[in-house]
């Protein structure tokens, strides 16, 4: 199977010895009960279509798209088997070899049909309208699907209407006081539109440790295109983000959202091959990422301001954070460090809350029964806030708060960190 | 309509559609099990039906005797001898989404449960009450209790504490004609019995060839407040082994005893650097459970042994290292598959069972086969009851190796029968032992014949495992 996606299929496949170990940890097997949803089932499939024994279809793709992406099996599994990786690249094979709308409707199937999740999904499309990422779905003719009758009102998604960040953060920020780093900050899609307040915290934050700011003008990261296949696209994106980032020569660069740092720092270079420009380009991307909280407890460390904060705070490790880049520590540490913070470790902090991206749409009725697992621990927990370091999580885990009728908040720890600072600079 | 679309749509009928798996790419992924056989043939079932009822096995068994379609039943499909493949097509049995506790009967210290909930699971269930149920296969997070008792598996802990079948004190069975039975007492809440012909211990083990087990009443006990590891290096096989005898000798039964050989080691390694097992030709591991006194009193006296051959010893009792040291051991079966890169662990003769006595012995022939073979062969076990795991490390893409790998599967069986032991000592027969049977049983395999065709006179029941084709 040929992939621009880098990935040798035949290699990766056989390290699998189908002990099922990966069924224990899969947030998806442990709904459904059902081999074929497994990590392992979905291995065996891609064999098959890796040996020839069977065509690229629909249904093939409807398996391979129940995957969350969340890494629990690869990490987990005793032979080392990539299991997240293989899907994608065998979804990158699939989006090339199959009738685009087969795909896409094979994913819609029982979906289109539930006016509640329609309803959902419009909310989705307007955002995914507004990021520019338009593309995927218009692509995919899932916008053509959509009934016009359809209700505007949101359901998991929170109001969209708020200021872009983009626009709200200078182009250069100042350090507060003598300079120590020059940071290039990547301003993802989901927090410059849903959440762009996490985003001009991050920044002051940062200005605040000693760092002159610069947002520069980039692309979305690609994560989307990744996940459903679209390296075409993605590729373009890369080459332009790398160019953008490494030309601001920037010490660091930093995202507050952990999907975009994954990509950066791990994706871009399965985009290339090796010794080319291009893939040189991304191994010294990927030494500058930092993920916001990692830089400000191991670059600059953190110094609260005189104001404490009094909540008790629990932490939902995301996915492409904790098992993408082995950040889990940091995040917590930030934390413990804020003067009135009560830190209490939730049950499962890092079992995947079912949001995926676009999974919680397209798999609803599955996305929230991952997501009631994560609420009820958060519940036991006792936490007055969560915090997380990932915008579609944030989504996520904001709807199933609302679901159960919690009134705590989901932020990201640097905006509990800046609510320790005096509002007025210096 | 085929008669494959007909099973499909009477299936749909009979449990409802939800219940039924039938399209040929998810009918795949009911092929196979660990077992390396499974993986080169491709062995589909006509249909895959998850009931989630005694009735709903009952309306299917029913069907199936009446139609003379086989049924396999399959738990987890951890398994590694093809036991839950349906070698003869007709119906799977995924009953691993059937996994409920019926009762945790705390003051008769007896559980009941439905065969689909999985063993690491069951004994989070017991742990606030203070019990647990002591078997300890390395499959806990992924078997099912269902499985456990149609293989009589056993794991880590059978020193001390045994196999499931010594905890299995009845089980509702659905027979082949779709009538219900209930073995160990209609409403028994004894911890023992000789009431009767014991066909609790007849179904234990029996592999799903003699009926479907739907509900099962497990003995447990107290969990153990206490517990120690020792970790020691032994610059020899022989030393392990001897070591082991020792401690026998001395009165002292750890609740485990684990080997890794040195491919073992480095396998352990591989998967959790922060292990950081020494290098050495073995490494045991000692699990001492119990109160503290007595737990701190054999821990030493186990070291003191151990400290006359071991090049290394590390006593740990911190609960992360022995999370780490004990799950380093577990997952070996699989992690094997790291030690060579661009190979892969298989299962095939991997769970041969040998008399303490010779055990240094056969952990030497076992290097020889797979030097004759030229075929990396990782050994681990549990050396505390004879039982060795073999895992031969095989490029399966190269067809010379397949070979070989089989070979050394052969010799290894034709050694545990040689060396007066057992060719499986906790995984089962399957369909890859049968051959094994005649030799291993003689005239034993015919009276299980006869039984086996007095309960299912139309052999549906998982045709195609234990006895070889007639």
């Amino acid at each position: 199977m040929k992939t621009t996606y880098r990935i040798d299929f035949a290699e990766e496949l056989k390290k699998c010895v189908r002990c099922g170990e990966c069924r224990a940890s899969c947030p998806i097997f442990s709904e459904s009960k059902r081999e074929p949803d497994s990590p392992r089932g979905r291995l065996a499939l891609v064999k098959l279509l890796q040996d020839g024994k069977i065509e690229a279809s629909a249904e093939l793709s409807e398996k391979l798209y129940g995957c969350l992406l969340c890494k629990t099996c690869a990490v987990n599994c005793p032979s080392g088997v990539i299991t997240d990786e293989i899907v994608v690249g065998v979804r990158d094979y699939l989006e090339d070899v199959l009738d685009k709308n087969i795909v896409k409707r094979a994913l819609l199937k029982g979906f289109l049909t539930r006016p509640a999740l329609l309803q959902a999904s419009f909310s989705l499309v307007k955002l995914y309208q507004k990021t520019g990422l338009n593309d995927v779905l218009t692509r995919s003719k899932l916008i053509d699907h959509l009934p016009e009758t359809m209700s505007a009102g949101a359901k998991i998604l929170p109001d969209v209407s708020k200021r872009p960040a983009r626009g709200r953060i200078p182009e250069v920020v100042k350090p507060y006081g003598e300079k120590r780093f020059r940071v290039a900050y990547f301003l993802g899609c989901a927090t410059n539109l849903i959440y762009p307040d996490v985003a001009v915290t991050g920044v002051d934050v940062l200005a605040r440790h000693g760092c002159e700011v610069i947002t520069p003008a980039i692309q979305c990261c690609g994560m989307p295109h990744l996940a459903y296949g679209d390296t075409d696209t993605m590729v373009q994106m890369a080459k332009n983000n790398m160019k953008v980032l490494l030309e601001t020569q920037a010490d660091a660069i930093v995202t507050d959202c952990s999907s975009c740092s994954a990509t950066l720092a791990e994706s871009y270079q399965k985009l290339f091959e090796p010794g080319t420009d291009e893939y040189n380009q991304a191994i010294e991307l990927s030494s500058k990422v930092y993920d916001l909280s990692k830089f400000l407890m191991e670059k600059t460390g953190v110094q609260p301001g005189p104001n404490p904060v009094n909540v008790v705070v629990t932490y939902h490790d995301p996915c492409h954070l904790k098992r993408g880049q082995n950040v889990f520590k940091q995040p917590r540490e930030l934390l413990k460090a804020i003067p009135g913070v009560e830190f209490r470790e939730m049950k499962e902090a890092d079992r995947c809350c079912g949001s995926a991206g676009s999974f919680s749409i397209m798999h609803h009725e599955l996305s929230m029964k991952v997501l009631e697992r994560k609420i009820s621990n958060i519940i036991t927990a006792k936490a007055e806030v969560v915090a997380t370091s990932c915008p579609t999580c944030t989504m996520q885990l904001s709807y199933g708060m609302k679901c159960h009728g919690l009134s705590g908040q989901v932020v990201h720890p640097v905006q509990l960190l800046a609510k320790t600072y005096s509002k007025i600079k210096n | 309509m085929s008669k494959q679309s007909k099973l499909v749509e009477d299936m749909q009928a009979l449990l409802g559609a939800e219940k039924v798996i039938s399209s040929k790419l998810e009918r795949y992924t009911y092929t196979y099990d660990s077992s390396f056989l499974s993986q080169l043939n491709e062995y589909y079932p006509d249909v895959v039906v998850c009931p989630m009822s005694t009735e709903d096995v009952q309306k299917i068994m029913r069907y199936a005797y009446q139609h003379e379609i086989p049924v396999t039943p399959r738990g987890a499909g951890s398994g590694q001898t093809g036991g839950s493949v349906a070698v003869k097509g007709g119906i799977v049995l995924d009953l691993s989404g059937w996994t409920d506790i019926v009762e945790i009967d705390e003051s008769n210290m007896q559980v009941v449960v439905r065969p689909g909930i999985v063993h690491a699971d069951l004994n989070v269930a017991l742990s606030p009450y203070g019990l647990f149920f002591p078997p300890d296969p390395g499959s806990s997070k992924m078997a099912t209790i269902g499985g456990m008792v149609g293989n009589n598996a056993s794991g880590l802990r059978a020193v001390k504490f045994g196999n499931t079948g010594q905890y299995v004190l009845g089980l509702e069975v659905v027979l082949p004609d779709g009538e219900v039975m209930k073995t160990g007492g209609l409403h028994s809440r004894a911890l023992k019995s000789v009431s009767g012909i014991n066909l609790t211990s007849l179904y234990v083990g029996s592999e799903g060839t003699l009926g479907v087990i739907t509900q099962i009443r497990l003995k447990i006990l107290p969990k153990p407040p206490v517990r120690g590891i020792l970790l020691t290096l032994f610059s020899s096989l022989d030393d392990a082994a001897a070591t082991v005898l020792e401690v026998f000798k001395n009165g002292i039964i750890p609740s485990g005893i684990e080997i890794l050989d040195d491919s073992g080691i480095k396998a352990a390694n591989k998967f959790q650097p922060d292990l950081k097992l020494p290098e050495a030709e073995a490494a045991l591991f000692f699990e001492v459970t119990g109160s503290k006194a007595a737990v701190d009193f054999e821990g030493q006296q186990v070291k003191e042994i151990a400290e006359k051959r071991a090049s290394s010893v590390e006593w740990a009792t911190d609960a992360q290292r022995m999370a780490k040291l004990w799950q380093g051991r577990a997952v070996i079966g699989a992690a094997s598959a790291r030690v060579k890169v661009g190979s892969t662990r298989i299962f095939c003769g991997e769970d041969v069972c040998f008399p303490m006595a010779r055990v240094p012995e056969a952990l030497r022939r076992i290097k020889e086969i797979g030097a004759k073979h030229n075929t990396l062969v990782v050994i681990y076990g549990h050396i505390g009851d004879g039982n060795m795991h073999t895992a031969p490390i095989i490029d399966p893409l190269k067809p010379e190796e397949v070979e070989a790998a089989h070979r050394v599967a052969d010799d290894i069986h034709q050694l545990a029968l040689e060396l007066e032991g057992t060719t499986t000592g906790e995984h089962g027969v399957g369909f890859t032992r049968s051959q094994f049977m005649e030799a291993e049983h003689g005239k034993a395999l015919e009276i299980m014949r006869i039984i086996k065709d007095a309960i299912d006179p139309k052999g549906i029941m998982n045709p195609g495992k234990i006895w070889a084709e007639r």
